[in-house]
């Protein structure tokens, strides 16, 4: 037994060679792979090496949703200019989380978000790289996007009451009839510390009404009306028919939904509604910059704006009319403030969700 | 010699500093740094909220409930698939894994779709919709989760018990002593190192999940921690800060429960792998009583897959999920679509199962080093290494995974790595090199050290040594380890949405995009087929394993 160390150690010295060896082995494996592309070059296979130098021909865009959107701009993009684009799909909320952990080094160029408030906070943080010149920046709708060029809402959603068709047979025309007893226990809203447009919504509804909005949440909330996680987890009970609608719905989603063939269908209340502008913008950190202003450029063109049109949104140009939903002159609208809205969102967060506990 | 072996120490644990620990400390300076100052007062100011307390209990009663539900199935399960002629059917222990590779939110999301007002079972039997709210509740979060959770603690425990072997328990029954008795006193005793160690993972596991809470746990208004730090880190304003306040509670009552249970397994850790083979006991193979297992087995086997599954299946296939289940809305367009070669569904089914492959052989690799250099984590060093390695699994991926954001992309950073497959592979690694550690551990532990003496005496190098009597020992743990790292990776979805570098995705992270874009039955079929592929992976290196498996 008074041996048992050496020998414990001999077969550890085995071990640890025959190990350490594989694990070199391992990490030389990805050293190769990382190693050939630049610092901010993206390994994705094929465009690794070549085209750092050159010619700027790269572009880092992180888009939120709709995913089927974000592609065709893309596509319509790079086929127009040849540069290459990048592309992080997610969600407001992860952007902004990449964003930040990439922080003392970012990657992106150009972010599209769909909150027009983290658009704000990020050109009030000074992250935004203005661009005034932006071709057809003036026939952008002045309400959603920035005068000094930090930012530009080529599209925009509005919010309503998204309803299944099956089971409601006389859709609600005002906020205030989800509040019915009828409808107890049956309605879904989303969760406004994850859709931002969904906090658009409150904090619009509150700007209009002052203190006194609070009063429909409180109703809502003794209507046993569900906080149900981002949008599409709120839609998605609606066209199972788990429950029957959502309260502050974003519509462009229910006229997918409904053009697939799904029972489902919105409808604008009476007494108004928000806007949700989705706004892009330039990274003061681009490295890239000639790329990020001719991506706006495209961004605002006749024809992306026509492929904004086609995936139901509304079309951030003024002069440009959507073709197969509500148009904006078509939706009743609440007077929202932005600026109270952007400064107030946080607290109207913290109190809904302490309301709905 | 025995600097070698010290030298194999400080070698593991600078890795693992690298790997492990600056990124946390990053997360760490994050948290107390506010606003660019330093405020070390930060982290507590955000544990003295009232509320904060309750969350944290609410998690902690539910890793308790967890362990326990689990428990009920996993230990049953172990015996049965050691002891009786349920034993030779070795593929169940590849179906038994499948709940732990199905993602946990598609897993909730069967189980929502399933039993929600005019869901599945109310379709299938109208008159069970009185019963099926009371599914919506904390009973039916911790049904869930044991469900998904339970292969993970069933895999140790029936390791523990096939190295128990059947001499100790034919001793105690010739000597008179019954079933219970023979439980209680010989059986008992030595499984608990391994249960300790897989109920503490099991409540790691629950209190850092996501999925179902977020999915299940909303619906029920079942607050935990990992939904509050997910909220600071993914909606804005984004709030690292109070995010890592938060983890660092978690990692601290983490911390805390591997505490005790390293004690208890110390205290109850036994030599079981001597230079006897082990055989099986003849005790519980008569005939009698198949039956019962067999319906046990099955009735696991309908909840934990049977019914998710069906409504995962069934999801997949409908054109309209508003019509529900009928034979004319039945469809296979959606698999068309997602096996279309060259389709970006391919490609990131592709791109998991490379990942996840490369990821899983590193990650065993390091994890048996690690393992051998932890040993019998008898000295402070080796303890701290054990440690480290097991760090990751405590703290929430996602604050793991900021932690490694921060140090891989920092502008001082020399290594080109950050937005490379390469850190993706590193991610995983890291995240799941824990899982190897405790399965190599647990065999190692057990090993007498007569046989390397043995080894030894007989003239055999210590190369040779540990070729031909420690790794034949540890391969069943390190396959164990390995799988369960491939299953793990090949469906992480945190850290790879915020790791992945832009225009790359895997199966994961395209599920979650097809959800978020309002396309579920598109992710409900990319679900099956990743599922099956990594089921279909798992069988051909399971036979292919088997014919050189070492066996006693």
């Amino acid at each position: 037994m008074n041996n048992f160390t050496t020998i414990k150690t001999g077969w550890n010295k085995g071990t640890s060679l025959t190990l350490v060896l594989a694990l070199g082995l391992t990490l030389a494996g990805c050293g190769t792979n990382s190693n050939s592309t630049a610092k901010e070059a993206s390994p994705s296979a094929n465009n690794s090496v070549t085209n750092t130098q050159a010619a700027d021909q790269k572009l880092v865009v992180y888009s939120a949703g709709p995913e089927g959107l974000a592609n065709k701009i893309i596509e319509g993009y790079e086929a127009q200019t040849g540069v290459k684009v990048e592309m992080f799909q997610g969600t407001t909320g992860k952007i902004l989380a990449r964003m930040e952990a990439e922080k003392s080094n970012p990657v992106v160029d150009v972010v599209i978000l769909a909150s027009l408030p983290s658009a704000q906070g990020l050109k009030n943080d000074g992250l935004t790289l203005p661009y005034p010149e932006a071709k057809n920046a003036d026939k952008l709708n002045p309400d959603w996007s920035d005068k000094e060029g930090n930012y530009f809402s080529s599209s925009a959603s509005a919010l309503g009451i998204a309803y299944n068709t099956k089971l409601v047979t006389t859709p609600p025309t005002s906020w205030e009839d989800l509040t019915k007893p009828e409808y107890k226990g049956q309605i879904n809203i989303p969760d406004p510390s994850l859709s931002g447009s969904a906090l658009d919504f409150i904090t619009g509804y509150l700007s209009d009404k002052g203190e006194s909005g609070w009063s429909l949440f409180e109703q809502f909330n003794n209507n046993d009306v569900a906080v149900a996680g981002a949008n599409q987890e709120a839609l998605d009970p609606v066209i199972t028919g788990a429950k029957s609608m959502v309260a502050g719905a974003v519509d462009y989603m229910t006229y997918k939904a409904k053009a697939k063939g799904e029972p489902v269908d919105i409808v604008y209340p009476k007494e108004g509604t928000v806007i949700s502008p989705r706004p892009a913008a330039i990274m003061k950190s681009t490295q890239h910059e000639e790329n990020a202003k001719s991506f706006i450029d495209y961004l605002l063109s006749d024809e992306a704006q026509k492929l904004v049109s086609n995936a139901a949104l509304l079309p951030g140009r003024t002069d440009i009319k959507a073709e197969n939903r509500a148009n904006l002159d078509e939706i009743p609208l609440l007077k929202a403030d932005w600026v109270w809205m952007n400064e107030n969102g946080a607290d109207v967060t913290d109190k809904f969700t302490k309301l709905f506990k | 010699m025995r600097h070698i072996r010290a030298w194999s120490i400080a070698l593991a644990l600078l890795v693992l500093t690298i790997m492990i620990v600056v990124p946390l400390v990053e997360i760490f300076i994050q948290s107390v740094y506010r606003d660019g100052e330093l405020q070390l007062a930060a982290p507590f100011r955000t544990l003295a909220d009232a509320e904060i307390l309750k969350v944290l209990l609410g998690s902690i009663w539910l890793g308790i409930c967890v362990i326990a539900g689990t428990t009920v199935l996993a230990l049953p399960l172990a015996w049965i698939m050691v002891n009786t002629r349920l034993a030779r059917w070795r593929w169940l222990d590849i179906v038994f894994l499948i709940p732990f590779m199905t993602p946990p939110y598609i897993g909730s999301m069967g189980w929502i779709l399933f039993m929600q007002k005019n869901g599945y079972l109310e379709q299938l039997v109208p008159g069970l919709a009185s019963v099926t709210p009371s599914f919506f509740t904390f009973g039916g979060m911790v049904t869930i989760m044991s469900l998904h959770l339970f292969p993970f603690l069933y895999l140790l425990l029936r390791g523990a018990l096939e190295r128990i072997g059947g001499s100790l328990e034919e001793a105690g029954a010739v000597l008179g002593a019954p079933f219970t008795y023979r439980f209680r006193r010989i059986i008992a005793p030595l499984l608990l190192s391994a249960y300790g160690m897989g109920a503490m993972l099991i409540f790691v596991k629950t209190i850092a999940e996501f999925g179902t809470p977020v999915t299940f746990g909303k619906r029920i208004g079942y607050e935990v921690m990992t939904s509050e730090i997910h909220k600071y880190i993914s909606s804005w304003p984004i709030d690292f800060g109070k995010a890592t306040s938060l983890a660092s509670v978690l990692l601290t009552a983490c911390l805390l429960i591997w505490y005790a249970q390293s004690v208890l397994s110390r205290r109850f850790t036994y030599s079981l792998v001597g230079g006897k083979g082990i055989r099986r006991s003849s005790l519980h193979s008569q005939g009698r009583g198949t039956w019962i297992y067999v319906i046990f087995v099955a009735v696991v086997l309908l909840l934990s897959i049977g019914v998710p599954y069906f409504s995962i299946i069934a999801a997949s296939t409908m054109k309209l999920r508003g019509v529900g289940l009928a034979w004319n809305n039945l469809t296979l367009e959606y698999y068309k679509e997602l096996l279309t070669w060259g389709s970006t569904s391919m490609r990131s089914l592709m791109n998991s199962v490379l990942l996840s492959l490369a990821a899983s052989t590193i990650a065993v690799i390091l994890g048996t080093w690690f393992a051998i250099v932890i040993g019998r984590s008898r000295t402070r060093m080796e303890r701290t290494t054990d440690l480290f390695s097991l760090l990751p699994n405590t703290v929430p991926g996602i604050v793991m995974v900021v932690g490694l954001i921060l140090l891989w992309n920092s502008p001082w950073m020399p290594i080109p790595l950050y937005n490379t497959y390469g850190m993706v592979i590193l991610t995983y690694v890291i995240l799941f090199v824990p899982y190897t550690v405790q399965y190599v551990k647990s065999d190692f532990g057990q090993i007498d050290p007569s046989l390397f003496q043995a080894g030894q005496v007989f003239g055999g190098k210590p190369h040779y040594v540990f070729r031909r009597v420690l790794l034949p020992l540890i391969v069943p743990g390190m396959m164990a380890g390995w799988m369960m790292t491939f299953t793990i990776a090949s469906r992480e979805l945190v850290g790879s949405l915020l790791i992945l570098p832009p225009s790359v995705q895997t199966s994961a992270t395209y599920i979650f995009a097809q959800f978020e874009q309002g396309q579920v039955s598109l992710g409900m079929a990319m679900a099956v087929v990743s599922v099956g592929l990594t089921t279909v992976m798992l069988v051909i290196i399971e036979s292919l394993g088997s014919k050189r498996k070492w066996n006693a």
